[in-house]
C-alpha cells in the first residue's frame, strides 16, 4: 500500500520467519512453505485483514454447524408422517409445512406459494405484536402471502449455501483460468494471441448479463430441470463467465515466471513442457489469483442476490436459503410485489409499517461477509506484493 | 505515429471482438429450440397462419385434399431465411450479417415482456432499444461525471493525507462499495428519501402539484396526470418515446419546458449515485496508490526543490496522472459498470435498455429482446474502451508514439 519505492529500498527477506532453518535431515525447508509463512507473518500485522479473517471464520463455523442440523422440511415430513398426513409430493400443490395463516398452526399438508418445500422452516411465532401484519423475524416472498419464512433459520442454512456456491464457482473458474493462462503464457505466439483474444471477447460482455443469458438459454434443456441440476447450472453459468479474469491474471504472471533462471535450469536438465508448466510455472504463478479469488468469493452472493432481484425465474421453483437471495427477496421484485414496495406505497400516504427486519438481517449478513472477504483480500494483496509491504 | 493512424488501428482491432461476441450469442441462440429462434427473429407468427411455427400442420389447413400432415410453409420459409436448413457455418454467417446490420429480430407478442408492456408488441428489437438507449446514455453520462468528480479528488487527498481521517474515509467508501449490492443500496436510498420527505406532496416540481414524493423518485417522467389535459405532450409519445433527439433532458429543453428538463435530471440523480458508488469503490484504491507512487518520483521532487508551492505540485505535477489511472481502470471495469444498469433502472422504474432487459426476462422469455439488449450493452462496453484508449493516447504521448 505504501510506495516508498525510491526512498526506501524494501529488504529482500522478511525479518522473523525468513531465517533459513536447516531441518534435522539437513535439507532446506520447502521454499513454498517459507513463502506461506512469510505471507502469514505480514498478514498478521494487518489489523483489518485479521478482522476479516475472524468474521470469515465465524461464518464458516456457522456453515459447518448448519450442515450438521437436519433440514427443517425433513423434520416436518416425519411429523406429518407420524400424524398420518399424506406424504407430500413436491410440485403437486400440497406440501407438508406449517400454515402461517391460522392462529395455532400445526404441521400439515398445506399449499406453499411455490408448491415446493423450502429448506427453511416457516416461522412458528405468528404473534403480530404491534408492528403490523408481518410477524417479527420472518420473511415473506410476496405481500398478503400466508407463508412466512424464519429469517434466523434462513441465515443459518444460508451460510453453507452462500459459502458453498461461491467457493464452487470461484474454485472451478480459477482452475480453468489457471490452465488457460498457463498454456497461453508459456507457449506464447499464436496460441497466446488466440487465447487472449477469446478472453477479451468474454470480458467485454457485461458479466451479470452474460450469466443471465447463459442460464436463460441452458435452463430450457431438460437435463437442468431437477433442483440439484439447477444449482449445478447456476455454478456452470458463473464459471463460463468468470474464468477469463483468472486466465488473464495468471498469464501475466506466467510471462514473468517463465523467464526466471530456475525455469531455464529445469529446461536445461531436460524437463519437458508438461513438467515445466505443472511443477515449476503454475506453482509459482498462483499467488496473484488468490487475491482475485478472495474478492470474488465475496462478490458472488451479491450477484446471486442481483439475479433473484431481477426476478430471474431459475429460482422460482423453490425458496432458496442463500443470503444474497434472502436480501433480494426482502426488498423488491420488478413486478413490485414485495412487502417493502407494498409498505413504501402505503408510506406515501402517511401511516405504514416497515418490516425492517426483513432486509436488515439478511442484508447485514451479506454485507459483513462481503466486507470481511474484502479486508482479507486487501491484506493478502499487501502481503503477497513485496512492493506494497510496509 | 499520428493520432488518426492510432485511432484507425484501434478501430480495426474492434472487429474481431465484435464478431467474437456475436459468435458467443450465436452459440447460445443455437442451443434454443427452433421455434424460439424463429419467434425471436420474426416475432410471433401471424394470426392467420394455421399452426404458427410448428414444422408440420394438418394438410386440411392448407386446403389440400390429402389427409395427414404436410410441412408448414411458414416454417419452411422462415427456417430458410435464417439458414437453418444449411450447415452451421452458413447459419453463423447469416446471424453475423443480421446482427451487424441491426436486424436483431422482433418482440414476441406472447412473451412476458409484451404482456406487461404492451407498447412494444410487434416492434423490432432495434426500434425498441433505440427508444430507450438515450435514457440509459443520459444516466451513464451523469454517473460517469459523478465518478470523475468524486474519485479523482478523493483519491488524491487520500494519498496526500495518508492514514489520516480523510484517507480512512475513502477506504471505508471503497470497502463498503464492494460489499453493498446495488439492489440494497438503491432500495435503501429510495426508502430513506421517501420516508424522510414524508407523505407530503412534492414541492420541488411546480409542473406537477399532485405528485407525492414516491412518485417523484420513481419513473423517468412525471405522471401522466401532470400534463395539460392529462395527455402526454405530442413530443413525448406514449410517455416514453421522446423526440427529436430521444434524450429526455435535451428534448424537454428543445421544447422550452425548462422545469421538465430539470425534473428529468433530478430523477436520475439518485440512480446515478447508486451506480457511481459501486464504481468509485473500485477506482479509489488505484487512484490513491498511483498518486502515492508518483509523489515519490524525481520530477515531483524537482518541482518541490525549485520552490513550486505544494498545492501546485499536487494539482499540476502529480495530480495529472490520476486522470490517466482513473480512465484506464474505468475502461477495465466498464463491463461491471454497465451490469449495474438493469438493477438500478428497475429500482427507480426508469426507462432504459437495462429495464427492457429485465422485462425480457419475465416469463415466458423474450429471447430477441434478451439478446438484443445484451449485444447493445456489449457494444457500449467496446465503444467505451475505444474512447478510453484514444483518450489515454491523447493524455499520454508514449502510448501513441511507442
Amino acid at each position: 500500500m505504501t510506495a516508498e519505492g525510491t526512498t526506501e529500498v524494501p529488504t529482500p527477506t522478511a525479518p522473523a520467519p525468513a531465517k533459513v532453518v536447516v531441518s534435522r535431515r539437513g535439507r532446506r525447508p520447502n521454499p513454498r512453505i517459507a513463502q506461506m509463512k512469510r505471507t502469514w507473518y505480514f498478514l498478521r500485522r494487518n489489523t483489518l485483514a485479521m478482522v476479516g479473517i475472524v468474521i470469515l471464520v465465524f461464518f464458516i463455523g456457522i456453515a459447518i454447524y448448519a450442515l450438521t442440523q437436519p433440514i427443517p422440511w425433513t423434520q416436518l415430513q416425519q411429523q406429518c408422517a407420524s400424524a398420518g398426513i399424506n406424504p407430500p409430493t413436491p410440485g403437486s400443490g400440497c406440501v407438508c409445512t406449517y400454515y402461517a395463516g391460522s392462529a395455532n398452526p400445526g404441521p400439515g399438508c398445506y399449499q406453499t406459494p411455490l408448491n415446493y418445500p423450502s429448506e427453511i422452516a416457516p416461522t412458528f411465532d405468528l404473534s403480530h405484536g404491534t408492528l403490523g401484519p408481518y410477524p417479527m423475524g420472518s420473511l415473506t416472498v410476496a405481500p398478503n402471502n400466508p407463508v412466512f419464512y424464519n429469517i434466523f433459520t434462513g441465515l443459518l442454512r444460508g451460510a453453507d449455501w452462500s459459502l458453498g456456491i461461491s467457493v464452487a464457482i470461484v474454485g472451478t473458474g480459477a482452475l480453468i483460468g489457471l490452465m488457460v493462462g498457463a498454456i497461453s503464457g508459456y507457449f506464447g505466439g499464436w496460441v497466446d494471441e488466440a487465447l487472449m483474444r477469446i478472453v477479451d471477447i468474454f470480458l467485454s460482455i457485461p458479466q451479470i448479463l452474460f450469466v443471465i443469458i447463459v442460464i436463460a438459454v441452458l435452463v430450457s434443456i431438460p437435463v437442468f430441470q431437477p433442483f440439484d441440476a439447477r444449482i449445478a447450472l447456476l455454478v456452470l453459468g458463473f464459471v463460463i463467465v468468470w474464468w477469463p479474469f483468472y486466465a488473464r491474471i495468471v498469464r501475466g504472471q506466467v510471462l514473468v515466471v517463465r523467464e526466471q533462471k530456475y525455469v531455464e535450469a529445469a529446461k536445461a536438465s531436460g524437463a519437458g513442457s508438461g513438467r515445466l508448466v505443472i511443477r515449476h510455472i503454475i506453482p509459482n504463478s498462483v499467488y496473484p489469483i488468490f487475491v482475485q479469488m478472495s474478492l470474488d468469493v465475496g462478490t458472488i452472493p451479491l450477484l446471486l442476490g442481483t439475479l433473484v432481484y431481477l426476478d430471474f425465474p431459475i429460482f422460482s421453483t423453490i425458496y432458496f436459503p442463500e443470503w444474497g437471495s434472502m436480501a433480494a427477496l426482502s426488498v423488491a421484485g420488478p413486478n413490485g410485489v414485495s412487502t417493502i414496495t407494498d409498505a413504501l406505497l402505503t408510506c406515501q400516504f402517511g401511516s405504514c409499517v416497515i418490516p425492517w427486519w426483513q432486509f436488515l438481517f439478511p442484508g447485514l449478513a451479506l454485507f459483513l461477509y462481503a466486507i470481511s472477504v474484502n479486508f482479507l483480500a486487501d491484506g493478502l494483496r499487501d502481503a503477497l506484493d513485496p512492493r506494497l509491504r510496509r | 505515429m499520428r493520432m488518426w493512424i492510432y485511432i484507425v488501428r484501434r478501430l480495426l482491432l474492434v472487429i474481431p471482438i465484435v464478431v467474437g461476441v456475436m459468435t458467443i450469442t450465436f452459440a447460445l441462440v443455437s442451443a434454443l429450440p427452433v421455434q424460439d429462434r424463429l419467434i425471436s427473429a420474426f416475432g410471433a407468427p401471424p394470426k392467420n397462419a394455421p399452426g404458427g411455427y410448428s414444422p408440420t400442420i394438418p394438410c386440411s389447413d392448407l386446403n389440400k385434399s390429402q389427409n395427414g400432415t404436410c410441412p408448414n410453409p411458414l416454417y419452411v420459409r422462415d427456417t430458410h431465411k435464417l439458414g437453418l436448413d444449411q450447415p452451421i457455418f452458413y447459419q453463423w454467417g447469416v446471424y453475423i450479417g443480421n446482427a451487424l446490420t441491426f436486424q436483431w429480430g422482433y418482440v414476441d407478442n406472447h412473451s412476458g415482456a409484451s404482456q406487461s408492456f404492451s407498447q412494444i408488441q410487434g416492434q423490432s428489437v432495434a426500434t425498441v432499444l433505440g427508444w430507450f438507449l438515450p435514457y440509459t446514455l443520459e444516466l451513464a453520462i451523469l454517473s460517469l461525471i459523478i465518478i470523475l468528480i468524486v474519485s479523482i479528488p478523493l483519491g488524491n487527498l487520500g494519498a496526500v493525507y495518508r492514514n489520516r481521517p480523510i484517507d480512512q474515509a475513502s477506504r471505508v467508501i471503497s470497502f463498503s462499495g464492494y460489499a453493498l449490492p446495488g439492489f440494497l443500496l438503491g432500495s435503501f436510498l429510495l426508502f430513506a428519501f421517501v420516508l424522510a420527505l414524508g407523505p407530503s406532496v412534492n414541492w420541488l416540481d411546480p409542473t406537477c402539484k399532485t405528485e407525492t414524493w414516491y412518485q417523484f423518485w420513481v419513473g423517468s417522467w412525471p405522471q401522466q396526470s401532470c400534463y395539460t389535459g392529462e395527455i402526454w405532450p405530442t413530443w413525448l409519445k406514449n410517455g416514453f418515446i421522446s423526440s427529436p433527439t430521444g434524450f429526455p433532458t435535451v428534448d424537454a429543453m428543445i421544447h422550452g419546458q425548462w422545469w421538465l428538463a430539470a425534473d428529468s435530471l433530478l430523477r436520475i440523480i439518485l440512480p446515478a449515485l447508486v451506480i457511481a458508488y459501486g464504481t468509485i469503490a473500485g477506482l479509489l484504491r488505484f487512484v490513491r496508490n498511483s498518486m502515492l507512487e508518483v509523489m515519490n518520483l524525481d520530477f515531483v521532487r524537482t518541482a518541490r526543490a525549485k520552490g513550486v508551492p505544494e498545492k501546485t505540485v499536487i494539482s499540476r505535477h502529480a495530480g495529472r496522472n490520476s486522470l490517466n489511472v482513473t480512465i484506464t481502470v474505468l475502461g477495465l471495469t466498464f463491463a461491471f459498470f454497465i451490469g449495474g444498469f438493469p438493477v438500478v433502472e428497475t429500482i427507480f422504474s426508469l426507462w432504459g435498455v437495462g429495464r427492457m432487459f429485465v422485462y425480457a426476462l419475465l416469463s415466458p422469455y423474450d429471447y430477441g429482446l434478451i439478446f438484443g439488449s445484451t449485444l447493445l450493452f456489449t457494444f457500449l462496453v467496446v465503444f467505451a474502451n475505444i474512447i478510453v484508449d484514444v483518450l489515454y493516447a491523447y493524455l499520454d504521448p508514449r502510448v501513441r508514439l511507442g
